[in-house]
């Protein structure tokens, strides 16, 4: 090799450099500077912290591997998800692995390591891992082209919504709405279960919703995975850089906005409505109830545990009248599984279950701070859960009613005579399933009777029964609150002035009859 | 009038004063310094006792009585304090009634609800079918650290296997209690990284809250919302003592003992 060549390697690497540490910017406050890491150092670090998942040989057959998924990365292979580099190049920029080990990979049990080791550590560690696949010498070759970044706009985002359905290029997998809804099963490289991310929830993208990451993604894919590059131009669907760019756009233009979690409000507020209550989950009535998200996490307190959640957050939305109360609950779901469906068992972990859904509620409502155990009540303290199940291709949905005082103590009871009702709805990756009970019943030994103004514990669960969901694997909620709000009243106004009358009343009385002592004294 | 003597700050002013005092003092203590709201209605009763006790002292003797209650008279009877005496009427009942009418309102946040996190133990605990002395009981294994480093390794090593597939879901695998479904939990796992935790115990009180988990708690420490499995149902009491190796030696911390006290 001549000695341009060698210059012009080094600028190239130069250049990779740069790029990497630009990109390294964007993310962070204090910007990464590319280190070459000490893979010696790196290697007692991995010992400590990295074998339980990824394994002693970097294979990924750590002592986790059989309750994650996404399993963990093997190494080995040296196939990396989230990279920078061309799609048709394997080895990825040390800056991508540093990202990762750096922030961790949301939705996904790989943590951040940032605030456990130094900039150097991570370096080091990361230099290691490249060693299981043989790439301490290696370079990447390709490095994925931006182009000029297209800034959102609504032009863009409508051309990107016409790319991503055009074809189905993106809704065969992301589902029409982007929640995932897939019409097809899909698995990795490793034969495990992989869904296609809901792309209105950008808090579970592992590499942020920001749109130069999701360029990257439309450009590489997801290797390992069967999200394909659309950069390759062998591809059908390929798509040029301004497209996507626009892709990326319209993307980051799904997520949601009202219902995510918000860790200050614990409290659902049920307002009073108007005549009677909505009998659909569609009702236009719904759109002005305060909603309130909650985090699901799997059930893995009581026996047989469940490790593999697809669901993460549920969202609740309340209303009341003089007669019952009616609670709206809204969770994505990829799958609408009704066992028997032909679609519906091609997608799921056949033999599929029935979806579903349960209300936890205190049968008495506390007035001290003790209330029933979380999961599933005590025996002092029982609870009734209410449960409303998807049906099947020969049985329609269910809703079923039982007061339950720890996991082993259950009571099925009759849900119709407790007045319970239930009506459903799915649509393209969304279950509503709206509940409605009259404020007291028959049964008030048994039954909970609402209460306005008091703070109900509440909490829920949710069952996906193409994710391998039934019985004790499901996901749930810790206890939140309910509040049946009172309408405003003019009660407290009225007291209000009628202190101020008394209180002046007094005072002046007081200082007139002080001064007609003092003229009688004089 | 007798011979009070002439002070700095009047009494009355004096009053008003301490009561103020203590009042921000207890909002600093509480909302500021420990980062946790005290709630209101525990803040009211407190203040009770304050204002009574300091009213007590204030009018101990006929003397500070009076000196008490003059300046309130002289506001009201003295003719040459109009001008005070108009403000004052119309501010007095205004407050009050502001303050009856927001006291009134229903509050939409959520009841605070305090919880011990370190509970007394109790003496002795029942699992895996026998009772343990907690004022005894050891971990078997500490003593290979010393005489037998090599087999305490690798104790510690099965210890780790224990860990991350039954506990770093919730306490994180990093230990520092931020698992992956931490943030879905209240009270939230704990972190065994802060010298607030592990570092303050001896094993033995380790060892029974992983046997027993939250529903082994007493009512202060409130059993009923604590998300920590029982895991005297799902690993064996070698496996317990194996973890708690683990969470030592993974964090840099060690345990408290009878011994070095
Ligand atoms: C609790 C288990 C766990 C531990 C501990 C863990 N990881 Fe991971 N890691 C994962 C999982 C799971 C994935 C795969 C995520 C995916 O495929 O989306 C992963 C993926 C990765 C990747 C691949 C990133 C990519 O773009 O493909 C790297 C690099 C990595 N881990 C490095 C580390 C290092 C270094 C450590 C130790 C400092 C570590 N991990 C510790 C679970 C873990
Ligand atoms: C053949 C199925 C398939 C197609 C077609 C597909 N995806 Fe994906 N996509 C997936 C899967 C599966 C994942 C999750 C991979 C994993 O497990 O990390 C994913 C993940 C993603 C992510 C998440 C990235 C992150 O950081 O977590 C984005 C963004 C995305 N896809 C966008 C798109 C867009 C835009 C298109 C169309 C241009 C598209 N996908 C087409 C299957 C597909
Ligand atoms: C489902 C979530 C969850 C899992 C899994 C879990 N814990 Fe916990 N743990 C908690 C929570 C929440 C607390 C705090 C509330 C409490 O003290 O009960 C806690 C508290 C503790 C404490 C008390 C620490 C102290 O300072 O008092 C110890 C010790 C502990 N956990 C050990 C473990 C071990 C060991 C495992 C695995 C075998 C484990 N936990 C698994 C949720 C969990």
């Amino acid at each position: 090799m001549n000695n341009s060549g060698n210059a012009m390697r080094k600028i190239n690497q130069l250049m990779i450099r740069l790029l990497g540490a630009m990109l390294a910017m964007l993310f962070t406050v204090a910007p990464a500077i590319a280190a070459s890491g000490d893979a010696e150092n790196g290697k007692i670090i991995y010992e400590k912290r990295c074998i339980w998942c990824h394994g002693g040989d970097g294979d990924g057959s750590g002592a986790a591997e059989k309750f994650l998924n996404p399993p963990p990365r093997n190494f080995e292979d040296g196939q990396y998800k989230f990279k920078t580099t061309g799609f048709d190049d394997m080895v990825p920029n040390d800056e991508d692995n540093f990202r990762m080990v750096r922030d961790g990979m949301p939705g996904t049990a790989m943590p951040g390591w940032k605030a456990l080791l130094s900039e150097q550590e991570m370096w080091d560690v990361v230099q290691y891992v490249k060693t299981f696949a043989g790439y301490e010498e290696e370079k990447p070759e390709t490095q994925i082209d931006y182009g000029t970044q297209i800034p959102t706009s609504p032009e863009s985002i409508a051309a990107g919504k016409k790319l991503f359905e055009d074809g189905d290029r993106c809704v065969e997998c992301h589902g029409k709405a982007g929640k995932g809804s897939a019409t097809k099963s899909l698995k990795g490289d490793y034969k495990e279960r992989t869904w296609p991310r809901n792309l209105t929830k950008p808090w579970t993208f592992r590499a942020s919703n920001d749109p130069k990451d999701i360029f990257s993604r439309i450009s590489t894919g997801i290797p390992g995975t069967q999200m394909p590059s659309f950069a390759d131009p062998k591809s059908k669907k390929k798509l040029s850089i301004e497209e996507r760019w626009n892709v990326a756009n319209y993307v980051v233009s799904l997520a949601k906005t009202k219902e995510v979690v918000d860790a200050e409000n614990t409290v659902i507020k049920a307002e009073v409505a108007e005549g009677d209550l909505p009998a659909t989950t569609d009702d236009e009535r719904w759109d002005q109830a305060v909603p309130s998200t909650f985090l699901l996490v799997p059930q893995i307190i009581g026996k047989p545990r469940f490790f593999k959640p697809s669901n993460d957050t549920i969202t609740v939305r309340a209303m009341y009248n003089d007669k019952a109360v009616a609670l709206l609950l809204e969770w994505d779901d990829r799958s609408k599984s009704i066992p028997g469906d032909e679609l519906a068992e091609k997608i799921g972990d056949s033999p599929i279950s029935e979806d579903g859904v349960a209300v936890q509620l205190p049968v008495v409502i506390p007035t001290e701070m003790e209330k029933p155990y979380w999961g599933m009540g005590d025996a002092t303290h029982p609870v009734n859960i209410w449960q409303w199940k998807s049906g099947t291709t020969k049985a329609p949905e269910t809703i079923a009613l039982s007061n339950a005082m720890g996991f082993a103590t259950i009571e099925k009871r009759d849900a119709a005579a407790s007045g319970l009702q239930i009506k459903s709805s799915y649509d393209n990756g969304t279950w509503r399933v709206l509940f409605t009970r009259p404020l007291s019943t028959d049964d008030a030994e048994k039954d909970l009777q609402f209460a306005e103004g008091r703070f109900i514990p509440v909490a829920f669960a949710a069952w996906d029964g193409s994710n391998s969901e039934s019985g004790s694997k499901h996901t749930m909620t810790t206890w939140y609150w309910m509040l049946l709000k009172p309408a405003p009243s003019s009660m407290p106004l009225a007291i209000a002035v009628l202190v101020m009358g008394l209180l002046l009343g007094g005072l002046m009385w007081w200082a007139r009859s002080a001064a007609a002592k003092d003229t009688e004294n004089a | 009038m007798s011979m009070t003597k002439k002070r700095l700050i009047p009494r009355l002013l004096q009053f008003a004063l301490v009561i103020a005092g203590v009042y921000f003092g207890f909002v600093l203590l509480f909302d500021v310094i420990l980062g946790a709201l005290i709630p209101k209605s525990l803040l009211s009763m407190y203040m009770f006792f304050v204002i009574a006790g300091t009213f007590m002292v204030f009018t101990c003797t006929e003397e500070s009585a009076r000196e008490m209650v003059d300046p309130i008279k002289a506001l009201v009877e003295d003719p040459s304090k109009k001008i005070v005496r108009n403000i004052v009427y119309a501010v007095l009942p205004l407050l009050a009634g502001a303050y009856i009418f927001t006291s009134l309102q229903l509050s939409f946040e959520a009841p605070v609800e305090l919880r011990s996190i370190h509970p007394a133990p109790p003496a002795s605990l029942k699992a895996y079918g026998k009772r343990f002395d907690l004022a005894t009981l050891e971990n078997p294994y500490r003593k290979l650290e010393k005489s037998d480093p090599e087999k305490f390794k690798k104790l510690v090593f099965e210890g780790g296997e224990v860990y991350i597939k039954n506990c770093q879901y919730c306490h994180g695998d990093r230990l520092d209690g931020k698992g992956p479904y931490a943030d879905g939990l209240n009270p939230t796992p704990l972190n065994f990284q802060d010298v607030g935790t592990i570092a303050q115990l001896q094993e033995s009180y380790v060892f029974w809250r992983i046997a027993t988990g939250g529903p082994g708690l007493p009512k202060e420490a409130a059993p009923w919302i604590s998300a920590m499995p029982v895991w005297e149902d799902f690993l064996s009491e070698d496996e317990i003592w194996k973890v708690i190796l683990y969470l030592y030696d993974y964090t840099g911390m060690r345990p408290r003992s009878w011994k070095h006290e």
